[in-house]
C-alpha cells in the first residue's frame, strides 16, 4: 500500500538532471506517459488487491481532498483568489443529493450531478462578487457563504432535516464490493479534476487567468472578459467538488449541517493546496496525499475530549507554518532545484510547443481607414476624488492616423484622464467615442474590444508568463471558443516571434519580463497593445527613463502607427519627442485643458509657458523626469 | 407598538456591542488593510481570561477587561511581529490565511485550557433590568453599550488626535513617504496590532456576560464582525458603530418579526449583498483607489 501512494507522492521526475536543464519537455513527457498511468493504475488495482477497508477509508478520504484542493486551485492557484469556503460544496452536493433521494428516491449516483450543477450555480452566482472587489473580499465572501449555508440548512428543517441531520438510503449492493462503488466515482472524478485543471493552464483561459493573479486591471485593458474567466474557474472548482460531495455524502450515509459544512474541512482543502504547490498542476493532488493519511491517522488514533483540538491544532498550526516558511508550497521548491540547479528560475512551466492551427489568427493585420474623422473624441469628462477636482470637463479628440501629444505639469489630471478614457476609472461626467462607438458605459474589455489601447508610466508586464505570452495575450474580440484554444497557436508563435526580432528581444522570448531592462520592458508592453490592433493607442510618458537608443526605436515605433490608421496620444514630459512626433498637442494644468494646436503654436502661447514649459525650454530638450 | 419600540432597543443595544467586539478588526482593516480572521478567536480568547479573573479572583468583568488588554495587547503585537509582518513582505495574500490559521490554532488552545463546555461571568446586573413603563431595558445590555461608546470615542480620539495616530494614518497612505519623515511603518503596523487586540478585551469582557461561549463559537462571531466591519465600509470607527447598531436592529427585527431561527443569517447576508451591491460600505463614499499608478 505504501508504494503505491509513493506515485503519487514522489516529485514528477527525481532523476535525470541533464534533461531537465534541457529544459521541460522531457520531464513533462517523462511524467505524462510513465508516472501518471503508473499511478492510477496502481490506485486502480487498491482495492482489489487489498480488502483492508482502512487503506480504502483513507484513500477516499484522499480523494475527496485531491478533488476540493485541485479544484480550489484553479480559482485559488491560478487566478489568485484564496476561498475559505470551499467545503461548501461538499454540503451543498451532499445536501442536494439527500434531498433528491430522500423526496424522490433518486439514487445518489445520479442526484450527485444534480448536486455538482448546484454548486456550480452557486459558484457563479458568488464569482459575481468579484466583479466589483478583489482579493481579501473574496476571502470574506466565501467565509460568510459557508457560513449562510450551515445556517440555512440548520433552520429550513422542512427540507433538510435540521439539526435532526438527513439519512442517505442505505446501499443495496453485495458487500462483497465493500466500499468500490464509493472508490472508483471518486477516483474517475479526481481524475476529471486534475484533466480540467491540465486543461486550464494549457489553455488561453488559464493564460487569463495567471493574468488575473499577476495584474488583473491591466488583464482587462488587454481586453479580457476577466469576470468571465474568474467565473469559469470558480465554477469547475465547485462542480467537481459538489460531485463529489454527493457521492462522499452517501459513502458517510448521514448528513448534519454543522459537520458537512464545518470551516475545518475548508481550511484542509486550503492547506492540501498550499502545501503542495499553489498554482501548479500536480501540487495540490500531492498536498492531499500527505494531508489526509495524516488526518485519517489523527482521527483513528486520538481519543478523548481533546482529539478534536488536538487535530485543529496540527492542521492549524501546519497551515501556518506552510504559509509562513513555504509559501510556495512543496512541488516547486523540488522541481525548481531540480530544473535549475542553478540560477534563479525562469518562467518556462507552461511552455508548450504551440499548436498548428488553420485560425482566424494568422492574417490579422487589419487597417483602419485613415480620413479626416477623429478616432477618439471626449466631451466634457471630469473626476473629483473628494474635494479635489482631477479632471475638469477636459474636450478632447484625437485625429484618425494622427499622433496628439498631451503635456502638463505633474498632478495636471494627464494619467487621471487617461484613466478615465480606458474605464479604469468610472466617471459619470462626460462621454468618450471612440470610432463613433460610444464608450462611457463600457467596461474595460469592451473599451479594449472597440480598438483602445495604452500603455503605463512604469510598464507592467505580467511577471508569471513568458515575454512572448506577454506579447500575445491581448483580447481584440470576445470569443467563448478562443477560451478553449491553446495559450499560443503556431501563427500566434510566429507573428509574436516576428515582433520580438524586429524589437531585437528574440532571445528573451521564452523568459520572465523581469529578465529585461526597464527600457526593453516598455517596449515589449507597446508590442503588447499593439497586439490587439488598436484604432488608439494612449502611451504615458513612454520615453521617460529610457535610453536614446530605446528611445529612437520606440519613436520608429510609434511614427509607424499612423500610416496604418492608427490614432496616438501621447503624455510625456520630454518636449523634444513631443515636437518630433506631435501634429497637435493639448497641454493640461489643474484638471483642464489649457492650450491646443500645434507644437509652434503652444509653444509661443504665454500661458502654457507660464504654467509649464518655463522660457527656456523650446530650443533646448528638456531630458525626461518621472 | 411596544413590541416594535422593544425590538428597536434590544436591536440598538446588541448593535452597540457588535461594534465594540469589532474595533480591533476595524482599526486593523481601517488602517492597515489587513484582514485579521483571528478577531473572533482573539474575542474569546479575552472572554475566557475574563471569565477566568471573574471565576477565581471575582473581578467584575468590565473592570477585568482594563487588565486583560494588556495580555491581549501583547498578543496582537507578537501576532504582528511574528506573522503579519513577514507575510506582508513576502506574500501579502497570504496574510489572510495565516490569521486563519491562527484563529484554528488559539480556538485549539482555548478549548485544551477550558473544554467544549459553554461558560459565561455573571456579574450583579446580569440578567437584571431597568423597567420603563411596558419596556425592559437591560441593564447588562446596557453597560455593555455605554462601554462600546466609550471604547468607539477613545479609539477614535487616538487615531484623529494623537501624534501616533497621525503616524497610523501616514504610515498607512504612504509606507514609503511615512518613512522618510522617520516613522518606520512596521513598527506603526505592531503598535496598531496591539492596540487592536488589546481594545478587543472590552468586547470579550461584554460578550463574557451578555451570551454563553465556548471556543469553537469564534468563527460566528469572526462572522458578526465582519459584517460589521463590511458594512460599516473602509474600516472608519463612527462607521462600524453605525454599522454595528444596523446590524443589531435587523436582527433584532428579524427575531421578533421571522423567527429567531432566521436571525443568524442576518450578518452574512448583509456581507454577501453589501460586497455584491455597494462593495465600499454602506456608510462611505467612494475614494481614489487608483493613487498608485
Amino acid at each position: 500500500m505504501t508504494s503505491t501512494t509513493s506515485f503519487m507522492t514522489s516529485p514528477p521526475n527525481p532523476a535525470p538532471r541533464a534533461a531537465a536543464a534541457r529544459g521541460d519537455g522531457r520531464l513533462a513527457a517523462f511524467t505524462r506517459r510513465v508516472w501518471i498511468p503508473t499511478a492510477v493504475l496502481a490506485l486502480v488495482a487498491v482495492p482489489m488487491v487489498s480488502a483492508n477497508l482502512y487503506y480504502q477509508n483513507m484513500l477516499i478520504m484522499t480523494f475527496l481532498l485531491a478533488i476540493g484542493a485541485s479544484g480550489w486551485n484553479i480559482m485559488g492557484g491560478y487566478a489568485g483568489y484564496i476561498s475559505l469556503g470551499n467545503s461548501a460544496f461538499i454540503g451543498l452536493g451532499g445536501y442536494t443529493t439527500g434531498i433528491l433521494a430522500e423526496k424522490w428516491s433518486l439514487s445518489p449516483f445520479i442526484g450527485c450531478l444534480a448536486g455538482g450543477l448546484v454548486c456550480a450555480l452557486a459558484a457563479a452566482l458568488l464569482s459575481l462578487v468579484t466583479r466589483r472587489t478583489r482579493g481579501m473580499y473574496f476571502v470574506i465572501v466565501t467565509f460568510a457563504a459557508l457560513q449562510l449555508l450551515e445556517i440555512v440548512t440548520t433552520a429550513w428543517s422542512g427540507l433538510t432535516g435540521g439539526s435532526q441531520g438527513l439519512a442517505m438510503p442505505v446501499p443495496t449492493w453485495s458487500l462483497a464490493y465493500q466500499d468500490w462503488p464509493f472508490y472508483y466515482p471518486l477516483l474517475a472524478l479526481l481524475i476529471a479534476t486534475v484533466a480540467a485543471s491540465w486543461w486550464v493552464r494549457r489553455s488561453k483561459l488559464g493564460l487569463g487567468l495567471f493574468a488575473i493573479r499577476d495584474d488583473e486591471d491591466k488583464a482587462a485593458g488587454l481586453g479580457l472578459r476577466v469576470a468571465l474567466y474568474k467565473m469559469i474557474a470558480f465554477v469547475l472548482g465547485g462542480l467537481f467538488l459538489g460531485v463529489a460531495g454527493g457521492i462522499y455524502a452517501y459513502y458517510t450515509s448521514f448528513l448534519n449541517s454543522a459537520a458537512v459544512f464545518d470551516i475545518v474541512t475548508s481550511m484542509l482543502i486550503v492547506l492540501c493546496a498550499l502545501l503542495g504547490g499553489r498554482g501548479t498542476l500536480w501540487g495540490p493532488v500531492l498536498g492531499a496525499f500527505i494531508i489526509a493519511p495524516i488526518s485519517n491517522f489523527t482521527s483513528t488514533n486520538l481519543g478523548g475530549a481533546d482529539a478534536g483540538p488536538i487535530r485543529l491544532l496540527l492542521f492549524g498550526g501546519l497551515l501556518g507554518a506552510v504559509a509562513l516558511f513555504l509559501p510556495r508550497g512543496v512541488l516547486p521548491a523540488i522541481t525548481g532545484r531540480l530544473r535549475h540547479p542553478a540560477g534563479p528560475a525562469r518562467v518556462t512551466e507552461g511552455v508548450e510547443p504551440p499548436v498548428a492551427e488553420p485560425a482566424e489568427t494568422a492574417a490579422r493585420d487589419r487597417t483602419h481607414p485613415t480620413g479626416a474623422a477623429d478616432v477618439l473624441v471626449a466631451r466634457g469628462l471630469g473626476k473629483s476624488f473628494g474635494g479635489l477636482r482631477a479632471v475638469d470637463g477636459v474636450d478632447l479628440s484625437v485625429g484618425r492616423g494622427r499622433i496628439t501629444g498631451l503635456i502638463g505639469p505633474n498632478g495636471s489630471g494627464k494619467t487621471t484622464l487617461f484613466n478615465l478614457i480606458d474605464g479604469t476609472v468610472a466617471t459619470r461626467e462626460g462621454a468618450v467615442t471612440l470610432a463613433g462607438r460610444k464608450l462611457e458605459r463600457a467596461g474595460r474589455a469592451s473599451r479594449a474590444h472597440a480598438g483602445l489601447a495604452r500603455t503605463y508610466q512604469l510598464p507592467r508586464l505580467f511577471p508569471s508568463m513568458t515575454v512572448l505570452e506577454n506579447i500575445v495575450i491581448g483580447e481584440r474580440a470576445f470569443s467563448l471558443a478562443r477560451l478553449w484554444a491553446r495559450r499560443t497557436s503556431m501563427a500566434e508563435h510566429e507573428r509574436a516571434c516576428a515582433v520580438l526580432d524586429e524589437l531585437g528581444l528574440a532571445a528573451y522570448a521564452h523568459e520572465s519580463p523581469a529578465a529585461l531592462s526597464y527600457g526593453q520592458r516598455k517596449l515589449v508592453e507597446l508590442a503588447q497593445v499593439l497586439w490587439l490592433d488598436p484604432a488608439l493607442v494612449m502611451l504615458d510618458e513612454p520615453a521617460a527613463g529610457i535610453s536614446p537608443a530605446l528611445c529612437a526605436r520606440l519613436a520608429a515605433m510609434v511614427r509607424a502607427l499612423p500610416p496604418l490608421g492608427t490614432g496616438v496620444l501621447v503624455v510625456e514630459h520630454d518636449f523634444e519627442f513631443i515636437s518630433d512626433l506631435c501634429q497637435d498637442v493639448y497641454v493640461m494644468a489643474q484638471g483642464g485643458v489649457i492650450a491646443h494646436g500645434s507644437v509652434a503654436e503652444i509653444s509661443a502661447d504665454p500661458a502654457v509657458v507660464d504654467a509649464y514649459l518655463g522660457d527656456t525650454v523650446v530650443s533646448q530638450p528638456t531630458g525626461s523626469e518621472t | 407598538m411596544t413590541e416594535l419600540l422593544q425590538a428597536l432597543i434590544f436591536g440598538a443595544l446588541v448593535g452597540g456591542v457588535y461594534a465594540l467586539m469589532s474595533t480591533g478588526l476595524t482599526l486593523a482593516f481601517g488602517v492597515m488593510k489587513v484582514v485579521n480572521m483571528a478577531q473572533g478567536a482573539f474575542l474569546i480568547a479575552s472572554s475566557y481570561l475574563c471569565y477566568a479573573l471573574w471565576q477565581h479572583f471575582g473581578i467584575d468583568p468590565i473592570v477585568a477587561a482594563l487588565i486583560v488588554m494588556v495580555p491581549m495587547g501583547l498578543l496582537g503585537l507578537v501576532c504582528y511581529k511574528l506573522v503579519i509582518a513577514r507575510l506582508e513582505r513576502i506574500d501579502p495574500g497570504l496574510t489572510i490565511v495565516a490569521t486563519f490559521a491562527l484563529a484554528m490554532v488559539a480556538e485549539a488552545l482555548l478549548a485544551l485550557a477550558w473544554g467544549p463546555n459553554e461558560v459565561g461571568t455573571t456579574p450583579s446586573y446580569f440578567n437584571q433590568a431597568f423597567h420603563i413603563s411596558s419596556l425592559v431595558i437591560p441593564r447588562a445590555q446596557l453597560y455593555a453599550f455605554l462601554l462600546a461608546a466609550a471604547v468607539t470615542i477613545a479609539l477614535q480620539l487616538i487615531v484623529k488626535r494623537t501624534w501616533l495616530g497621525h503616524a497610523i494614518t501616514a504610515a498607512s497612505q504612504n509606507p514609503e513617504g511615512a518613512r522618510l519623515i522617520g516613522i518606520e511603518p512596521s513598527r506603526v503596523g505592531a503598535q496598531v496590532f496591539a492596540i487592536a487586540a488589546g481594545s478587543t478585551a472590552f468586547g470579550g469582557a461584554a460578550l463574557s456576560f451578555l451570551y454563553q461561549f465556548t471556543p469553537d463559537t469564534q468563527d460566528a462571531w469572526l462572522g458578526i464582525t465582519l459584517s460589521v466591519v463590511i458594512l460599516g465600509g473602509l474600516g472608519s470607527m463612527p462607521g462600524a458603530f453605525a454599522a454595528g447598531l444596523l446590524l443589531g436592529l435587523a436582527e433584532s427585527l428579524t427575531t421578533t418579526y421571522i423567527s429567531v431561527r432566521w436571525s443568524a443569517a442576518v450578518p452574512t447576508v448583509l456581507i454577501l449583498l453589501v460586497l455584491t451591491l455597494r462593495p465600499q460600505g454602506l456608510l462611505t463614499r467612494a475614494t481614489r483607489q487608483d493613487a498608485a499608478s
